[in-house]
């Protein structure tokens, strides 16, 4: 059994006085510290990153970080856009199931803000297709797409769409590590001026920076000196066409739906049996498609579920979703942000959650996406 | 640095794909956009399916507010698509105008 056996994160947002290599080392020291191994005790090293390439001229990471430890074992740089954590932490487990006692970490690290929207959001559009680069779309444009098909076929509205970030901002102002902490109304969301219609500034998550990691381990050892471990159960990857052009269709993201129904299958885990989530709500409109992909609500339905707020902490339902904050209020460090997910679903499975626990969390699950649906990646943790 | 080794390949493309009609299933309004589209924002990007099923995306150019919307017929054209530095080549490609002002 391969079990998660400590998480730690950086603070996210703006963090002028930090370098990429200075998060990583947080990260992993902090990891380090908090289940109380030695980096001798690493056999390798699996890091999740998108843009340093694009943006700062920053390769060859994986020596960066053997520099930084001082270590030399296997060290493996992972890219899938906005999925890079997912992916990083599936590769992860494969390696692990294909040795025995091995111990790794999976820390996934993202510096933005030292560049201008315009530049960011020219980096991030690297991972659409050259057509609709050309088109000149960008990521909100490419889920601002997919919102305005979803609201007229189903009927919905902004307003609707808004709750998502009503929600999120709630539990991102019970988490001291998210970007952002300030409760905010569905009528200031609607508010705010838009980024790509009908998508507004605060349908969509926001560039930050950060660094998230957790350490998986397949020795029975380590994992019973573990104070708080938790299982994985499963973790699955899906790939669909680039351009959402060639998409089935526009109301679904389907990579979601294949690696869940595999996940789900693979964990032996029923999917009504998860008590919290983490889902990639990069836009608004993602949330509410990511709910019903996963199976959680009915197609067509979700528009008018979320208002309900029936997954908001507090409230007497079952699932509670993202309750970090979300992309949307912890911000969203690309490369950092699928392992930030698995790391608070660790959390909340071994009562670290503080007030944002959700009681009797037994089954989480993280769901990861990277471009416009291209890659998804869901991890599914047991107690 | 516009690459014209990359606007050559592409342009051979592109040649099958001007003036054919189709409808606009879906479009949005770019307010934010990447570095090289800023100096045209806000402007709309449609995702039109042609007579033939394929499907394509390009900016919406010549329209009125009314065309903006689903199920609007468009035919697709050759116009200017960005513009970097006045050094560098201007690559042409894929864009829709409005059937009904044609």
């Amino acid at each position: 059994m391969i079990s998660v056996i400590g998480y730690y994160t950086t603070q996210f947002g703006e963090l002028w006085e930090k370098s990429l290599s200075d998060l990583i080392e947080e990260a992993i020291n902090g990891v380090l510290k908090n289940t109380g191994l030695d980096k001798r005790e690493i056999d390798a090293i699996f890091f999740s990153n998108m843009l340093a390439g694009v943006l700062e001229n920053n390769l060859h990471t994986p020596s960066k970080i053997a520099e930084i430890l001082g270590v030399n074992i296997p060290i493996f740089r992972v890219e899938a856009a906005c999925a890079s954590g997912g992916v990083a932490f599936h590769l992860a487990k494969i390696y692990l199931e294909s040795k025995s006692s091995k111990t790794v970490v999976v820390v996934g690290a993202e510096k933005m803000t030292d560049y201008s929207p315009e530049e960011t959001t020219s980096a991030l559009a690297s991972a659409a297709s050259g057509e609709e680069q050309e088109a000149g779309l960008t990521f909100p444009g490419l889920y601002a797409m997919m919102a305005n098909y979803y609201l007229q076929k189903y009927l919905c509205t902004e307003e609707d769409l808004a709750y998502v970030s009503y929600k999120n901002h709630y539990h991102g102002s019970l988490n001291d590590k998210a970007h952002f902490r300030k409760i905010i109304s569905v009528e200031k969301v609607l508010n705010s001026p838009y980024v790509a219609y009908p998508l507004k500034v605060l349908d969509c998550c926001s560039t930050s920076d950060g660094a998230s990691a957790v350490i998986l381990t397949n020795n029975n050892t380590i994992t019973k000196k573990s104070k708080r471990f938790v299982n994985l159960l499963a973790s699955e990857v899906a790939t669909d066409t680039i351009s959402l052009k060639e998409r089935k269709r526009l109301d679904e993201v389907l990579t979601t739906k294949i690696a869940s129904d595999k996940a789900f299958v693979a964990g032996k885990v029923n999917r009504k049996k998860i008590n919290v989530a983490e889902l990639h709500d990069c836009f608004s409109i993602a949330e509410v498609i990511a709910m019903e992909d996963l199976g959680f609500w009915k197609k067509g339905e979700g528009g008018k579920l979320i208002k309900e707020l029936s997954t908001m902490h507090g409230s007497n339902s079952e699932l509670i979703i993202n309750t970090s904050g979300g992309l949307k209020a912890s911000g969203h460090p690309v490369g950092a942000t699928g392992i930030k997910q698995i790391g608070e679903i660790y959390l909340q499975l071994t009562g670290q959650a503080s007030n944002r626990q959700v009681k009797n969390a037994k089954y989480g699950l993280a769901h990861n996406v990277g471009g416009s649906g291209g890659t998804a990646v869901v991890t599914i943790l047991g107690c | 640095m516009i690459s014209p080794v990359k606007i050559w390949r592409r342009q051979k493309e592109i040649r099958n794909l001007l003036g054919i009609k189709g409808v606009i299933l879906t479009w949005t309004l770019i307010y934010v956009s990447g570095k090289d589209f800023k100096k045209y924002a806000p402007y709309p990007v449609v995702l039109v399916e042609f007579e033939n099923g394929k499907k394509a995306v390009g900016q919406l150019v010549d329209y009125d507010k009314k065309n903006l919307k689903m199920g609007e017929r468009v035919i697709s054209i050759l116009r200017k698509v960005r513009e970097s530095n006045s050094e560098d080549v201007i690559p042409y490609g894929l864009k829709f105008k409005p059937i009904n002002t044609v």
